[in-house]
């Protein structure tokens, strides 16, 4: 066998790829964000170095596609959400084990089919002239044509179908490695099914909720097909922003700007959600926590009273 | 207690779920609710994709009004060069890419399960970080920097559409195959690639006979998703391209400004098609090799 050191060797040409290819590029774009664009036929030039392009890139006009973004990632993880958690508990819980295969592979398809052609066909579903709009006016719930393609809300219908399979997967992973063994002790120390579901499920499967959350927020955050070919002008994201400077102003200073500004707005909302959810589970701490001794199945004596005094608590 | 695992026997044999002791009260209305749920979103997640096989039989001028049934967009495949010539860079720079992202993202897998340390975390934190920088950010990095290299520096590879395209789409490939086959051999006794040792194999035959060998599953699943991944590269593509050699979600995208037509749903029906045969094939190596529905769940969605 190798030595430790000549098989760490083996992930040298990763590191150097990502490197040349990833880490190097990046750091680019936040040299040019401190820079500016020197003239009509010029792209950036970085002799004069400022934080003025930051300022530009939060000056109203901007700030406000921003607020948009935030808006519609905060709203659209929280749909991806609602809607997946559910289904994945069904998948994990209330499926005949056979037939979970099948239900992930239903679930998978989507996800690996083309992301553009997916969202082209909610363009012809929601289209004013398509079958939609036509069998709701048929209906006689519309009185016009079907008013949602390039609306801020077809851009919210189109990013939580898009990212929706990212949350239920890592949700379903979660609620499976829960296992029927804690909630059946739940029930049997007679907790109803919405409290075994807050106080023991929920809770088990944290980490699961937290990498389906991260999941769906962060590319939805980044997203830039969505919101071309379903939001038109009124439903702008910042994903589009970027890449107009960098295809038709030609202002790679500002639109590198804009980049890392969408970075740091993604990373700081991360750490105010994580902030929040900590207050807000802080007053709970004592009471919902629940210590498993070094097998689930079989805990020491201390860490076993532990569990039963909190659950009859 | 003989008795309650005997009836728990039945109950399980008739309900596969089993979970408490009362089959009726089991079948309650939130079981109704969830089931009517799980079905309505399964319909939701496939809706735009079968209004798009639906579309592809359009025999109309426009993709968005249906005008009768027919095969005319098929046929259209034919005779456009500009569509053939599309996939066929696509299904090129898909394959190159995947074989890098295999090769890199395989060795770097291989390390970080069987050679642990410090280096580990501070490379699952790079992995971690190419995975969630938005697509954007990349594509907007990488424009400039194959300009810098193509241009300033001269070295001509870098002007290249096939070259550009494909290192484009291999760097979230890579982090996800190094993800999957670490994860498989985290997973794995190291006690055989020592038992190989011990039997005086050579490290290298080591390495293939065994340790790559107990890989492999993950490794082919890696490559048919750093494959399809690639295939489905849109927007780092369509900054990084260069005219002549347009993969084809990016002249689907100019298409979407332009006007669709019908023949991007069919050319979006025959690529279905091809990511539902590869995406079997993941699962049945994945099952031959072992694994459970979750596993494949957790390999699928990039470890």
């Amino acid at each position: 066998m190798p030595r430790r050191s000549a098989g760490a060797a083996l992930a040298v040409p990763a590191w150097a790829w990502l490197a040349v290819f990833f880490v190097a590029p990046v750091a680019m774009v936040v040299w040019f964000s401190f820079g500016y664009k020197p003239g009509i036929f010029g792209t950036h030039a970085n002799d004069i170095l400022s934080l003025d392009r930051y300022i530009e890139a939060l000056s109203p006009t901007f700030f406000a596609t921003f607020l948009n973004t935030l808006w519609v990632g905060v709203v659209g993880t929280v749909l991806c959400f609602l809607i997946g958690a559910p289904v994945a508990y069904w998948m994990a819980f209330k499926v005949r084990p056979q037939r979970r295969g099948l239900l992930i592979a239903l679930v998978l398809i989507p996800f690996w089919t083309n992301f553009l052609v997916r969202t082209i066909g909610w363009q012809v579903i929601i289209a004013p002239e398509g079958w939609l709009s036509t069998a709701l006016q048929s209906a006689g719930i519309l009185n016009g044509p079907l008013d949602l393609l390039y609306t801020r809300a077809a851009v919210l219908l189109g990013v939580t179908y898009n990212y929706l399979p990212l949350m239920i997967l890592p949700l379903f992973v979660a609620f499976d490695r829960v296992g029927p063994a804690l909630r059946e002790a739940s029930k049997d120390l007679g907790a109803g099914k919405v409290t075994t579901f807050f106080r023991v499920t929920l809770p088990l499967s944290r980490p699961g909720v937290i990498a389906g959350v991260l999941l769906v927020f962060i590319p939805l955050m980044g997203d830039y097909i969505t919101a071309t070919v379903l939001g038109g002008a009124k439903g702008n994201m910042v994903g589009q922003l970027v890449a107009s400077q960098f295809q038709t102003a030609q202002n790679w200073a500002l639109g590198s700007a804009m980049a890392v500004v969408l970075m740091l707005v993604i990373a700081l909302s991360i750490g105010v959600a994580a902030l929040l959810l900590w207050l807000v589970a802080l007053p709970f701490r004592s009471r919902t926590r629940l210590v498993l001794g070094p097998a689930a199945g079989g805990p020491s004596t201390g860490s076993g009273t532990g569990a039963a005094t909190e659950v009859s608590a | 207690m003989s008795v309650t695992t005997k009836t728990e026997a039945i109950l399980r044999r008739q309900d596969g779920t089993m979970i408490g002791s009362d089959r009726r009260r089991y079948r309650s209305w939130t079981d109704i609710a969830l089931n009517v749920w799980g079905v309505l979103v399964i319909l939701f997640l496939f809706a735009p994709i079968i209004v798009i096989v639906i579309y592809s039989f359009n025999n109309g001028r426009l993709l968005v009004s249906f005008d009768s049934f027919g095969f005319d967009a098929f046929r259209t495949i034919l005779e456009k060069p500009a569509v053939q010539n599309a996939v066929r860079v696509s299904l090129i720079t898909a394959l190159i890419s995947a074989i890098i992202a295999t090769t890199l993202g395989t060795l770097a897998g291989i390390a970080m399960a069987r050679y642990p340390g410090k280096w580990v975390w501070w490379f699952l934190g790079l992995l971690l970080l190419v995975s969630v920088t938005p697509e954007i950010v990349d594509a907007v990095a990488l424009l400039p920097w194959f300009v810098w290299l193509g241009q300033d520096l001269g070295i001509g590879m870098f002007n290249d559409g096939y070259v550009r395209l494909s290192i484009g789409s291999s760097l979230f490939a890579t982090a996800v195959v190094s993800y999957i086959v670490r994860a498989r051999l985290v997973g794995q006794d190291a006690n055989l690639e020592e038992a190989s040792a011990d039997l005086y194999a050579r490290p290298v035959t080591t390495f293939r006979r065994v340790t790559l060998a107990l890989a492999m599953p993950a490794v082919l699943a890696g490559f048919l998703l750093a494959f399809t991944l690639s295939l489905d590269n849109t927007i780092v593509a369509a900054f990084v391209q260069v005219s002549g050699t347009t993969p084809w979600p990016v002249y689907v995208l100019s298409a979407v400004r332009s006007g669709l037509r019908p023949e991007i749903a069919a050319v979006s029906t025959i690529m279905l098609l091809l990511t539902l045969v590869a995406l079997a094939v993941v699962a049945v190596v994945l099952r031959r090799a072992g694994d459970s529905a979750t596993d494949i769940a957790r390999t699928m969605a990039g470890g």
